[in-house]
């Protein structure tokens, strides 16, 4: 197809040829690679976990389980979306926490800590819970569900999203 | 493997259409004058390249008044490769109306759109109007302040037009101020009116440069007895 006179020898044609292959390539390849990077970067991008901050551990009382209102802010790409929300805090020696979803396993209900009967009772069908979140009685198919908790100088630290009983 | 090969191009003309395409003739052009022939070639380069950056970039940008601005800055910040990207495609915008305005002086100055050429040219002109229409729509979506009030001059000096300049001015800010709906009409005139015309008419444009051919370079030859030399009159 293309003229060449002689073989194993660079003509100016085939020179441009080799030259535009190889410009042109390189440029194909560059933008194949910024283009797929770009492109693909969801695969290797890595979760921010957004930890909510709940004040000192030195305000909170062993055995006393209460319940704390927070804000948590969840970036989602180039907006932060803002929601209240609230946890159980039990704690039995200022060390170690656990943090308690507020919803009622069975069917959502806000429950609260009765000092009385020192269980966690939900008004919506009278489940109770102990303080370690295991069903005492009702209808509830699982334990109160958990927030991982940890404590950094100081003060105590709860990721708002639910896992299961530890 | 081979013969494969050979089926593809009997079934999709490939030789032909690279003789065609690729190995036509074109006129001998001599020194930096020869360089004025690559604008065209050039403004087609770029115009891929917003392309392709153009349609990744719209993965991450919302035409929103609310998250215009925060998307780009997240576009910028957070993605990978994503500055590299918006940049190519800014300063690719600017390379575009460079290009095209070389080009189209390129082709006036050697008299290039006269006989047989005059529809190549109209379609020309086209594409340039084209061009400004992406440049001015395209430079509202970061929806910064320079963004926000060199379009609200634009727009201000299209309402200048006598007795329906008013109405322009409305069409082009989808209402009587400047917000949410002129954004998201400018946007989709960048990235949906825009490309379906510019497609069609780069189609014809192409067509016409390989269906016509090159113009010969105007400069005068010593040895060409032919006084139609350098008239642009096809020989």
């Amino acid at each position: 197809m293309a003229y060449d006179p002689t073989e194993n020898e660079i003509t100016r044609r085939s020179f441009l040829s080799r030259a535009i292959v190889g410009i042109g390539g390189l440029i194909g390849a560059v933008f194949t690679g910024i283009g797929g990077g770009y492109f693909l970067s969801p695969l290797w991008h890595k979760k921010k976990e957004s930890w909510v901050d709940l004040g000192l551990v030195k305000d909170f009382r062993e055995g006393v389980p209460v319940k704390v209102d927070f804000t948590v802010r969840k970036r989602d790409a180039w907006s932060t979306i803002e929601s209240r929300s609230s946890a159980w805090i039990v704690t039995a020696n200022l060390k170690e926490f656990i943090a308690f979803d507020p919803k009622c396993t069975h069917l959502g209900c806000p429950y609260r800590w009765s000092d009385d009967k020192k269980q966690f009772l939900c008004p919506c069908h009278t489940a109770t819970f102990g303080i370690d979140g295991k069903v005492v009685s009702g209808p509830p198919p699982r334990p109160l569900d958990r927030y991982p908790t940890k404590v950094v100088g100081g003060h105590l630290l709860i990721l708002p999203q639910k896992t299961a009983e530890a | 493997m081979n013969s494969f090969w050979e089926w593809m191009k009997t079934r999709l003309g490939i030789e032909e259409l690279w003789n065609a395409l690729f190995a036509r003739h074109v006129p001998e052009a001599k020194g930096w004058t020869a360089w004025l022939y690559t604008l065209g070639s050039a403004s087609l380069f770029v115009f891929t390249v917003q392309a392709i950056t153009g349609a990744l970039l719209a993965m991450n940008y919302v035409p929103s008044p609310d998250h215009a601005y925060d998307s780009i800055r997240f576009i910028n910040e957070q993605v990978l490769l994503g500055r590299f990207l918006r940049g190519l495609h800014h300063w690719g915008a600017t390379a575009m109306v460079i290009l095209v305005s070389l080009h189209m002086l390129r082709v006036y100055f050697m008299g290039s759109y006269k006989y047989p050429r005059e529809a190549t040219w109209i379609v020309g002109v086209l594409i340039f109007l084209v061009v400004m229409g992406f440049s001015f729509t395209g430079y509202l979506l970061p929806w910064d302040q320079k963004a926000y009030w060199a379009t609200m001059v634009g727009v201000n000096i299209s309402a200048q037009v006598p007795v329906i300049g008013e109405y322009i001015g409305k069409v082009l800010k989808g209402g009587d101020e400047m917000g949410a709906v002129t954004l998201t009409r400018f946007y989709a005139i960048q990235v949906l009116v825009l490309p379906a015309i510019i497609l069609g008419a780069l189609a014809i444009h192409l067509f016409l440069v390989v269906w016509h051919g090159i113009s010969e370079s105007p400069t005068r030859k010593e040895d060409d007895q032919n006084k139609n030399a350098g008239t642009g009159i096809l020989q």
